[in-house]
């Protein structure tokens, strides 16, 4: 019983770290009138399209392989993360689509979405550089 | 070869340089592969990955049935335009590791939704024509060979198009295609032109459903010593308007194929039926299989059924000559792939881009013919026996 009140002290603990931090969709610093509800984001991210509801050409940025990546596509589009690598894979390799740019690191992502006009990214909302518009929450 | 490769190696030097850059990179590089070893309970049966091999496993582990290395860059110029290169190792039917250019197009996005290759590109008749040598994309450690026989050559040189739209919450995907493709097989060569097909998909949540249809000229010249000494026995012996009928340039041919896909949260169903029509020099046949299978973590335990039967031979021609008719048989029985299978399998997803995959099957060849498998004594098509047991592992990885 103590073990089981110890762990479950532990998990309460642990929990914020684990995935409570609140996830955002944003538009890079100086991306005008982007507009996006979570059913584009989603078929944004898998792929289906490449624009914005209006036909704009959209650049999409992913953070390094870890748990905010698998966290943010879960939440987006209730893929776990082997369903979600399965199935990029496939649109890479059928020369479907391809993948959004991949950042080293949280800071090469915020620099992205400092820098560079009309991209979209996620991180977390801690993270969001000044300037950047949140364009979707993902709690 | 040695072109491509030097494209490959400037691209992936250009890729390193990019690295340091504060931009997006408008290079990928990226790279599949299996390493997989399949054995058979039966000496005297190889078992295949497709109809056209000259060899197979045995009832030692092989490496060579399923074990594949593939290597992809894709170069952005500009918004619209996209240039991409794929070059796949695996043994090829006729027993050779040169390497293949899979993939070799420039694609252009005309509009949103509208998408122009011109190239190479994958001959898309199937469910998943279009990623064969992708195993980490799919449950199995191989795409059912009850269906994915039907059509042995994997890629197609031509032009297509790729509409792709949303109809309510529906994902739609029409794909038009043309050209054409040629392979050297076991035993001789085979080529299809003029293909023309389409291929539509519906993607729901976590259904896809797709259909197709293709139809090609075809042509299927048999140059191995039996066919050989059959067709000028025909001729000899004043039976020779059937030789046409075996192997030539003048065939007409076609594959429909209708699937259903459902992937969302812990269950997996796959169910797929496809049909080949030709008229000469290889049978009509159709295939299917059912897949069923559920994630537990990094789990995904599956079960397959699968069957293909034979619609029509080769030729139905008799010569009231009893030589010529048996060899006519033994023909027709090497070309008929019919069989049925169960197999069970389980796929662990143990880490990040691997995948590692063990499968047990239980192969029924028949009737008429030795299915997958290919005998020590071509005599053997006509005396299919029981069951043969196919073990497989192997473990799948992206890059």
């Amino acid at each position: 019983m103590r073990l089981a009140r110890i762990l479950l002290t532990i998990t309460v603990l642990l929990y914020p770290c684990l995935g409570r931090a609140e996830l955002v969709l944003v538009a890079s610093v100086r991306s005008a009138g982007i507009e996006l509800n979570h059913e584009r984001a989603e078929n944004l991210y898998l792929g289906h399209t490449t624009t914005l509801a209006d036909g704009t050409p959209i650049k999409l940025i992913d953070l390094p392989n870890g748990v905010l990546r698998d966290d943010f596509y879960l939440k987006l589009t209730g893929k776990n993360p082997a369903q979600i690598r399965a199935y990029w894979s496939r649109q890479v390799f059928t020369g479907r689509a391809l993948p959004p740019r991949e950042a080293g690191s949280v800071a090469e992502a915020r620099q992205w979405l400092t820098d560079i006009p009309n991209l979209i990214g996620y991180l977390e909302r801690a993270d969001v550089p000044a300037g950047a518009r949140i364009l979707l929450r993902l709690p | 070869m040695t072109r491509l490769t030097t494209l490959l190696l400037s691209l992936a030097a250009l890729a390193t340089q990019q690295v340091h850059a504060d931009a997006p990179s408008p290079l990928s590089l990226s790279g599949f592969g299996t390493l997989g070893a399949a054995r058979t309970d039966n000496a005297a049966r190889a078992f295949r990955a497709n109809s056209v091999s000259d060899s197979g496993a045995r009832s030692a582990f092989d490496l060579s049935v399923d074990s594949v290395f593939g290597l992809q860059g894709s170069l952005q110029i500009g918004n619209r335009l996209d240039l991409t290169l794929q070059s796949v190792v695996r043994k090829s039917p006729t027993g050779s590791y040169d390497p293949r250019v899979t993939w070799a197009f420039v694609s252009y996005q005309a509009t949103p939704e509208l998408l122009l290759r011109v190239g190479r590109t994958r001959l898309p008749f199937f469910m998943y024509s279009d990623s064969l040598n992708l195993n980490y994309a799919n449950p199995w450690i191989r795409p059912p060979v009850e269906v994915y026989s039907l059509n042995p050559l994997s890629d197609i040189d031509g032009a297509d198009a790729l509409y792709r739209t949303q109809l309510g919450n529906t994902n739609v995907e029409v794909h038009a295609y043309t050209g054409r493709s040629a392979m050297n097989i076991r035993g001789g060569s085979a080529n299809l032109d003029k293909i023309h097909g389409l291929k539509s998909s519906f993607n729901w949540n976590g259904l896809t459903a797709q259909i197709s249809y293709a139809r090609a000229d075809m042509s299927l010249r048999w140059t191995d010593t039996f066919s050989q000494n059959l067709l000028q026995a025909l001729v000899a012996s004043g039976h020779g308007a059937i030789a046409p009928e075996l192997s030539g340039s003048d065939g007409k041919t076609s594959f429909m194929s209708a699937g259903l896909q459902y992937d969302q949260d812990r269950l997996l169903l796959i169910a797929e039926i496809a049909r080949r029509n030709v008229d000469r020099y290889i049978d009509s046949g159709i295939g299917w299989y059912l897949t069923a299978g559920y994630r537990i973590g990094s789990l995904t335990p599956y079960l397959t059924l699968a069957r293909q039967r034979e619609t029509a031979p080769v030729s139905s021609a008799v010569t009231g000559v009893g030589a010529l008719d048996n060899g006519l048989s033994a023909f027709n029985a090497g070309r008929n792939k019919a069989q049925r299978s169960i197999g069970a399998g389980l796929r662990w997803d143990t880490g990040r881009n691997v995948a590692i995959k063990a499968q047990l099957e239980r192969i029924q060849p028949g009737p008429g013919g030795l299915g997958i498998l290919l005998p020590e004594q071509s005599g053997d098509y006509l005396k299919p026996d029981g069951p043969t047991h196919v073990l497989s592992v192997a473990m799948d990885f992206i890059f």
